[in-house]
């Protein structure tokens, strides 16, 4: 008997028992399920992430002040000389109000120094950014955040014109495409030079964001930075400082400490219902032998090796958990989907996970059904021939 | 002439426990091939524990058990599968069809073991099915045939391999008298197409088809007479 003709007459007992093929199939389906599932939110939110520290992020630190006066601009003149940094810009920050004349609001104003356009690339809607060559350094020049400019009711035929921050003339040069969502304050970006003559008070600074050389370089240079600033404040390794030094590499490997033991987690519901699916499975079908036993007897009296009724028993095992392990990969694949859809990452079915999923469920058969199956290939053909 | 069995000072004994059962002893006989057999005997006398020696499906205790010429203490498990699967077609007393299975794959099941095609071992259980005269009841399984069909798509499923012999244990027991004799007709006419056939039964009017009758009694033979010189 070929191992086809086996595969049908497995399918054609299934369906015979349709109901209880159903129920025992549960476990399975469960198990890959939330296996299939766990695989594909772990790696659409991974590769979100990784997504997001793609480009300039990876190789940037940040150091930011804990107080209004936790950083100065000789801080930043010390930083951009350490070792494998390739670039600095620096922020001032602060609470300001703005005005078209007709409206107007409370927002952040925040005042950035010239390699800010190139090292942030902020993404322009309309306009330009802020001018970065220096003798421009103290133009009164404003850009609005997408919130900001939605706040001040802005349209696109008054960029150009003038606006009002902390009752200062400014002229509107760009608004930008920075979506942040609902509730969000607004932004005023101006050149830390104009910031300087309105909010900000000379010489603090907010945060000094620094570019390493390639992204291998990010943990020294973040130790440097840390250790230099100690220096300049004659604090100790252990003092607590008036700064943060931090890179978004730190920040994945915290988040990758979380997805791991969500991993671990989903990981051991995922193998407890692969495991008692199994049982569920060798159950049903040492029930099926028993029940089986004359039909055992009589392909044995009409030449059915052992070997041939083991092969038949394993398949149906297999058959029976790789089915339930299809539709596990269905009803995984749907959760990742709407997962995929609340989290915003991209939903994406890898044949890795397809591949784990069917291999999974067949190994699941095979090991839980070779006990049932061996049963039935020894069961002597006279005695199976009277069983009642 | 070949003997296709020979059994020779055969005893099979069934231990339960600390009882011991003999249910055959010291049995000794040849069967030639083209010869019609039946062996008769009451209820308990070793008939079916004969027969399932005779089919290769169980071993002697004492004694020596050759088929087609195959000492059967010599063969494992696989190669006894496989003489019975080409030497030997069972015809069973409760017809014994496999369950949610056509009259065709019935039939088939036999030939796939021995690794034919389906196509073809499709093709040849048809051929033999239609010879049996059941054409229109080949998608019909066991619940949708009447015990005589049942029982014609038996002996299609034991002729089906080709076998030198045919073993039958009851094979109108199950029957109405028309149709027993319509069953004993039909083997008459495989054993007159020159196949060894055995009927194990304990009805003297199925008996007297055969052409040499062996009785049973206690698990010894009593009796054993040709009623017709074979050719
Ligand atoms: N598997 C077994 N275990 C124990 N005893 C057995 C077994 N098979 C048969 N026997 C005993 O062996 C003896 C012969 O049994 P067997 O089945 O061969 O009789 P039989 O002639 O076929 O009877 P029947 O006409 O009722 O079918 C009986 O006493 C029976 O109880
Ligand atoms: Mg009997």
């Amino acid at each position: 008997m070929n191992l086809f003709a086996s595969f049908n007459l497995a399918i054609s007992r299934i369906m015979a028992t349709k109901t209880r093929s159903i129920l025992t199939m549960l476990g399975i389906v469960i198990g890959v399920a939330s296996l299939v599932a766990l695989m594909s939110v772990a790696q659409g939110a991974t590769s979100g992430i990784s997504n997001a520290l793609s480009g300039l992020g990876a190789k940037q630190i940040t150091v930011s002040g804990t107080s209004a006066t936790g950083l100065v601009e000789d801080d930043v003149t010390a930083l951009s000389m350490l070792p494998y940094v390739e670039s600095t810009y620096s922020q001032v920050s602060g609470q300001g109000t703005a005005s078209t004349g007709k409206v107007d609001v409370s927002l952040s104003l925040v005042g950035v120094s010239p390699n800010y356009a190139s090292m942030a690339l902020p993404k322009i809607a309309v306009g330009s950014f802020l001018p970065s060559s220096l003798p421009m350094q103290a133009s009164r020049d404003v850009v609005l955040s997408a919130v900001a400019a939605n706040d001040l009711n802005i349209k696109v035929e008054q960029i150009g014109q003038i606006i009002y921050i902390n009752g200062q003339p400014f002229q509107l040069v760009g608004v930008l495409n920075d979506a942040n969502g609902f509730g969000a304050r607004g932004i005023a970006y101006v050149t830390q030079d104009a910031a300087r003559k309105i909010f900000a008070q000379t010489p603090y600074v907010s945060s000094i964001t620094l570019q390493s050389t390639t992204e291998t370089d990010v943990a020294a240079v973040t130790t440097e930075a840390d250790t230099l600033l100690r220096g300049r404040y004659g604090l100790s390794a252990t003092d607590s400082a008036q700064f943060m030094v931090t890179s978004q590499t730190s920040l994945l490997s915290t988040l990758s400490t979380v997805q791991n033991t969500l991993k671990l987690m989903l990981g051991g519901i995922a193998s407890i219902s692969l495991i008692v699916g199994g049982i569920g499975i060798m159950n049903i079908m040492l029930v099926s032998v028993r029940e089986r036993t004359r039909e055992i007897g009589v392909r044995r009296a009409i030449g059915a090796r052992q070997r041939q009724i083991l092969v038949q028993f394993l398949i149906e095992a297999v058959v029976l958990s790789v089915l339930g392990g299809f539709i596990g990969l269905v009803l995984g694949e749907l959760a990742a989907y709407f997962v995929a859809k609340a989290g915003g990452w991209a939903f994406t079915i890898s044949a890795g996970t397809v591949g784990l999923a069917l291999g999974f469920s067949a190994l699941v058969g095979i090991v839980f059904g070779v006990v049932p199956a061996r049963t039935a290939s020894k069961l002597q053909p006279v005695e199976a021939l009277r069983f009642e | 002439m070949s003997s296709v069995v020979s059994l020779s000072s055969v005893r099979r004994e069934y231990t339960l426990g600390t009882n011991t059962t003999v249910a055959l002893d010291d049995v000794t006989l040849d069967i030639a091939a083209g010869e019609f057999v039946a062996i008769i005997g009451p209820s308990g006398s070793g008939k079916s524990t004969m027969m399932n020696l005779i089919g290769c499906l169980d071993r002697p205790t004492r004694g020596l058990v050759s088929v087609a010429g195959y000492d059967v203490a010599d063969l494992d498990d696989d190669a006894l599968t496989s003489l019975r699967s080409q030497a030997i077609g069972f015809v069973f007393q409760q017809f014994q069809l496999l369950p949610r299975t056509s009259a065709l794959d019935n039939v088939a099941t036999p030939l796939l073991y021995q690794g034919v095609k389906q196509r073809e071992a499709r093709q040849r259980a048809e051929e033999i099915l239609t010879m049996l005269g059941l054409s229109d009841r080949l998608d019909n399984d066991r619940t949708q045939l009447s015990g005589g069909q049942q029982q014609r798509v038996a002996i299609a499923r034991a002729l089906v391999t080709n076998p030198a012999l045919v073993l039958a244990d009851e094979p109108t027991g199950a029957l109405d008298s028309t149709t027993g004799r319509q069953v004993m007709d039909l083997l008459k006419d495989l054993n007159r197409a020159g196949r060894t056939v055995v009927v194990i039964t304990h009805d003297a009017n199925v008996a007297n088809y055969a052409d040499r009758q062996i009785h049973l009694l206690d698990g010894r033979i009593s009796s054993d007479q040709r009623t017709k010189v074979t050719a």
